[in-house]
């Protein structure tokens, strides 16, 4: 008597959580955090002179510094695009714009990342004219003058792609659109740290790109609403 | 070249003739004397310039159908006077190390074959009786060169010299010009200056064929026997030429004031010494053509000339030395020429008439008093069908078919075919690398030409008119030609 | 050995040479050297339709291999042989970004585009004009070059610029002009009298990082796209797409671009209406105006 009672208790159990499982979509409960560090000599990156735009100069007390390989605290490697590349599960469409702006003759973020078809939204915050010039290969090149003033430039780009973005007038200024077709993605900080979160259980393929150190890739697999780690390490030259 | 004119005429022959063959001898003699040697390719063919490729950037192909034929893209390049019209075109946007400089050579096998030489019975002895025999000859030989420049003194004023040997190195210019472009900022204005190829639709030195018998239009060169003629309408003349064409060259003409000596230098009447000195009189030419667009065949041209012209009969001299020509009498020639496209089927169709004066016909000084009776102004008439087929660009396949018919004798006592020319000419020319830097084609080439009566225009065999005699005797010559065509 | 049975012998061994010549060359394209062949095309067959012609892209590979590729190169992406000596560098076909167009910026020009650049050739580079070939011939061209990018499959070419009447040349509309060109900042490129020397001119780079000069008004050249007042307006309201060139479309209204086309006139060593009202304002009024540059308020009055 034991016995049967137990086996319907196992199978009330386990039909309430099946029914759990099924009245749901996968809810993605799953996090893949780490950190982007290097080892090497990273090269030093350089003051940037904006002396031939007094109007952004004087925004800076210090001059900025160039970003093509940006480093922090603990060799951290900052503005790595971390990205679910294979195995994507779960992801939505994008249901916000981003916005991207050119404030003191710099680019804010320097990479950009964003989905297909998702509304980007470019804004000039300063007292000079840029033109914005999206290097695409894949998806069309386009460069469009945007004085001050100006309302933002609404866009948005249809294939995945690593697009290089520039401004003719002011040569310093570098950025990056990385056009993904998947919402599982982050972009490390300072301390290389990044998060994707949301993910369902899965066996995933992630991607760490740096502008400078091209891609590396691991496997990690989702199982439950668990944390997994998975660490990236480039080898930087001092070049 | 000497041994290809034996010594003095026929001995076998009355006076008369014997006069009219050596007068034909020389004037064969002066005629291909004067810009090619006999026993090898005519040698002014350095139309294809691989320095303007070089200088540009475009491949051969963009201005020559097949080098150094030019299509309607090198036409207006030409025309425009070497240049493109981009703001490209003056000399400091080169290189430093750019020269507009380019030469041509063909080192090639060939083999002529000539019907009916009178040779001797034994040979070695020149005393033993005269027999009519095959001349044959072959073997690995070179052509002449050409060594060519040509572009932009400056803007709008462009010049071409070429100074071009024979196979044994023996040279002479060619063509030496400076050109006025663009006078007014009009294309319809161009003023050249120099030794210079006539405007002629169909153009001997830009075309594809090299051999003896091949290398040359018959029509271009022909004179009824008899006539002390050395006009060739393929031989560059010296003069002026107004030219001008429109934007496209689609329409084309040209008006040249020439010295009627046959293009010579040093006031005489041959690019080489020993030339007759010439008279103080001038020729003139007129030439103009039309393309018209015929959709996916391509352009298709078509053109007319006319050459007036004197020559002198006799010669002011002093004690017998010669100092100036006199005398002149005067001849024509006239005529229409195509250049049709069928998409890679080309067809050059020429017709051609030709008119002496009777004294000029038959030799005679024009104040020894009235002709003899049976002496006529002579006349001929022919032509040409030419035609190519472009495989690609860098494959050609060609053919030629000539006939030239005497109308009018230059004494009413010779054959009415006498000096009748049929001539046949087949080949291809295969480019391994179709380069902007140097250029080189693989020619073969069998051409075959008939004559009546007379030396063929080749000059090949004993150079002797033929046996047996009389003057209705057929010379068949034939040339192979292998060779490697290369310029840099 | 006869002259018939010489004949016969040189036909048939040239028969037999050309059959070989003929089967491998059918094997490989004999271009630059034996070995490279034109390059795949990414799409099969496209047609171009200018006027009344219909090009086709397989006559116009023919033509391609005849005329272009020394420059352009086997497979289209501008590394023909000659290129390395070239500047600028030949256009890159495989990318689909074209510097005159009649469309906006980033999107496919329309096959007259194409047409009026092969046409019409491009001054101060090795692009020559090919209006000697007919128009036949130029549009079998636009429908191959089209052939060498996927974009041309997917996408319809963008809608041609609507251009508006030009509006009257008076001094009124140069001095706007001229005071557009101040606040869009031309002249930090072109230079404040437009001699392309302005601050930013020597860093400029094209889209496959080339350094590259912006055009300077006082050459008097021709421009790359054309040479009338409509070919100047649309140059600087579609841009010239792969160069610093933006699209100034989206900030300037189409009545106001024709002031700014009749300012840049002046700045040109050339006759015209616009430089004789301009040089009359100028005796009269030449020491109010103030210079162009970073330290104007606005340009003139």
């Amino acid at each position: 008597m034991r016995t049967r009672y137990f086996l319907a208790l196992t199978t009330a159990v386990l039909l309430g959580s099946g029914m759990l499982v099924f009245a749901n979509p996968p809810a993605g409960s799953g996090t893949i955090s780490g950190k982007i560090t290097y080892t090497g000599t990273a090269p030093k990156m350089k003051p940037i002179d904006m002396s031939k735009e007094p109007s952004c100069a004087k925004q800076h007390a210090t001059p900025v510094m160039t970003e093509n390989v940006a480093t922090g605290p603990g060799n951290a490697l900052a503005w790595v695009v971390v990205y679910v590349s294979a195995g994507d599960q779960g992801s939505s469409a994008p249901s916000q714009a981003v916005r991207y702006d050119q404030k003191g003759c710099q680019y804010i973020p320097h990479v950009l990342p964003l989905q297909i078809s998702q509304q980007l939204q470019i804004y000039n915050d300063d007292q000079t004219s840029h033109n914005i010039h999206p290097l695409a290969k894949v998806n069309s090149e386009w460069n469009k003058s945007q004085p001050p003033g100006s309302p933002p430039i609404d866009t948005k780009y249809d294939k995945a792609e690593f697009i290089p973005v520039k401004c003719n007038i002011h040569p310093w200024m570098h950025g990056y659109f990385v056009v993904l077709n998947t919402s599982h993605y982050a972009v490390s900080g300072e301390d290389g740290s990044f998060s994707i979160k949301g993910l369902p259980p899965g066996k995933y393929t992630l991607t760490a790109w740096q502008e400078q150190y091209s891609q590396q890739t691991q496997d990690v697999t989702i199982s439950g609403s668990e944390t997994k780690t998975a660490n990236f390490t480039f080898k930087v030259l001092p070049y | 070249m000497s041994k290809w004119f034996a010594n003095g005429a026929d001995r076998n022959l009355g006076s008369r003739a014997r006069t009219l063959f050596t007068c034909a001898l020389l004037i064969l003699a002066a005629v291909i004397c004067d810009c090619r040697a006999v026993s090898a390719l005519p040698a002014t063919k350095a139309m294809a310039i691989p320095a303007f490729a070089r200088k540009y950037g475009l491949p051969c192909s963009a201005c020559h159908t097949a080098w150094p034929e030019l299509n309607n893209f090198g036409q207006v390049f030409r025309d425009n006077g070497y240049q493109l019209m981009n703001d490209r075109d003056s000399p400091i946007w080169q290189n430093p190390s750019y020269f507009p400089i380019t030469f041509r050579i063909t080192p090639n096998w060939h083999r002529e074959s000539t019907s009916n030489q009178p040779v001797d019975s034994i040979p070695g002895d020149g005393t033993s009786a005269t027999v009519s025999h095959n001349v044959t000859q072959a073997g690995f030989d070179l052509s002449g060169m050409d060594l060519w420049s040509a572009g932009t003194l400056y803007k709008n004023i462009s010049f071409q010299l070429l100074p071009s040997s024979d196979p044994t190195a023996v040279w002479h210019f060619e063509s030496a010009w400076v050109r006025f472009d663009n006078i007014k900022g009009s294309p319809w204005l161009n003023l050249k200056v120099g030794r210079f190829e006539l405007d002629n639709l169909v153009s001997e030195k830009r075309f594809l064929f090299l051999s003896n018998n091949g290398g040359i239009y018959q029509i271009y060169h022909f004179n009824v026997p008899g006539s002390i003629n050395d006009f060739g309408y393929g031989d560059n003349q010296i003069g002026v030429e107004l030219m001008g064409h429109s934007a496209n060259s689609y329409t084309r003409y040209s008006i040249s004031l020439l010295s009627s000596n046959e293009g010579g230098v040093g006031l005489t009447n041959s690019v080489t010494p020993g030339g007759n000195p010439s008279s103080r009189s001038f020729d003139g030419n007129l030439a103009f053509s039309q393309a018209f667009n015929a959709g996916s065949w391509g352009l298709e041209r078509v053109g007319a000339f006319a050459y007036i012209g004197q020559r002198p009969t006799f010669y002011q001299t002093s004690g017998g030395t010669q100092l100036v020509g006199l005398g002149n009498e005067p001849f024509y020639r006239v005529g229409f020429a195509g250049d049709f496209f069928f998409k890679n089927l080309e067809l050059l169709p020429l017709f051609m008439h030709g008119h002496d004066n009777a004294y000029l016909g038959n030799g005679i000084a024009s104040n020894s008093g009235p002709l003899p009776s049976t002496s006529r102004a002579p006349s001929f008439n022919g032509g040409f069908l030419e035609a190519h087929y472009y495989v690609s660009p860098q494959l050609v396949f060609l053919g030629r078919f000539e006939k030239i018919n005497v109308g009018q004798q230059a004494d009413i006592g010779n054959p009415g075919n006498f000096g009748n020319v049929t001539a046949y000419s087949v080949g291809y020319r295969y480019y391994p690398i179709m380069f902007s830097r140097a250029g080189l084609a693989w020619h073969n080439e069998y051409s075959i030409s008939k004559s009546i009566g007379i030396v063929p225009l080749s000059g090949d065999g004993t150079g002797l008119p033929p046996l047996p005699l009389p003057n209705s005797q057929n010379v068949w010559s034939s040339s192979v030609f292998i060779g490697f065509d290369f310029d840099f | 050995m006869t002259l018939k049975k010489l004949a016969v012998t040189f036909a048939l061994g040239s028969m037999a040479l050309v059959t070989v010549g003929a089967t491998s060359m059918r094997a490989q394209s004999h271009v630059n050297s034996p070995d490279v062949a034109l390059g795949t095309p990414s799409v099969d067959s496209t047609e171009s339709h200018i006027g009344a012609v219909t090009g086709h892209a397989a006559e116009g590979k023919k033509l391609y291999r005849r005329f272009c590729i020394g420059c352009h190169g086997p497979d289209g992406n501008g590394l023909g042989m000659n290129a390395a000596w070239i500047d600028p560098k030949p256009r890159d076909f495989t990318e689909a970004t074209f510097k005159c167009r009649s469309t906006p910026t980033g999107t496919l020009p329309t096959d007259d585009d194409l047409y009026d650049a092969i046409t019409r050739g491009f001054v101060t580079t090795n692009m020559p004009s090919w209006r000697p070939l007919t128009p036949q011939q130029r549009a079998d061209l636009v429908a191959f070059v089209k052939t060498w990018s996927p974009r041309w499959a997917k996408e319809k070419s963008g809608t041609p610029l609507n251009i508006p009447a030009e509006t009257p040349i008076t001094i009124e509309s140069i001095l706007h002009g001229r005071q557009l060109f101040q606040k869009l900042e031309c002249w930090k490129c072109h230079g404040p009298q437009g001699h392309g020397d302005g601050p930013s001119a020597s860093t400029l780079t094209d889209s496959k990082d080339n350094p590259i000069r912006p055009y300077d008004f006082s050459s008097g050249s021709r421009f790359m796209c054309g040479v009338t007042n409509q070919d100047l307006y649309r140059i600087f309201m579609t841009g010239l797409d792969g160069s610093p060139m933006p699209s100034f479309a989206d900030v300037v209204k189409p009545e106001e671009a024709w002031d700014l086309v009749h300012f840049l006139r002046t700045l040109q060593p050339l006759k015209s209406q616009e430089a004789d009202l301009w040089q009359t304002y100028k005796a009269a009024h030449g020491a109010d105006i103030k210079p162009i540059g970073p330290d104007a308020a606005a340009g003139g009055q």
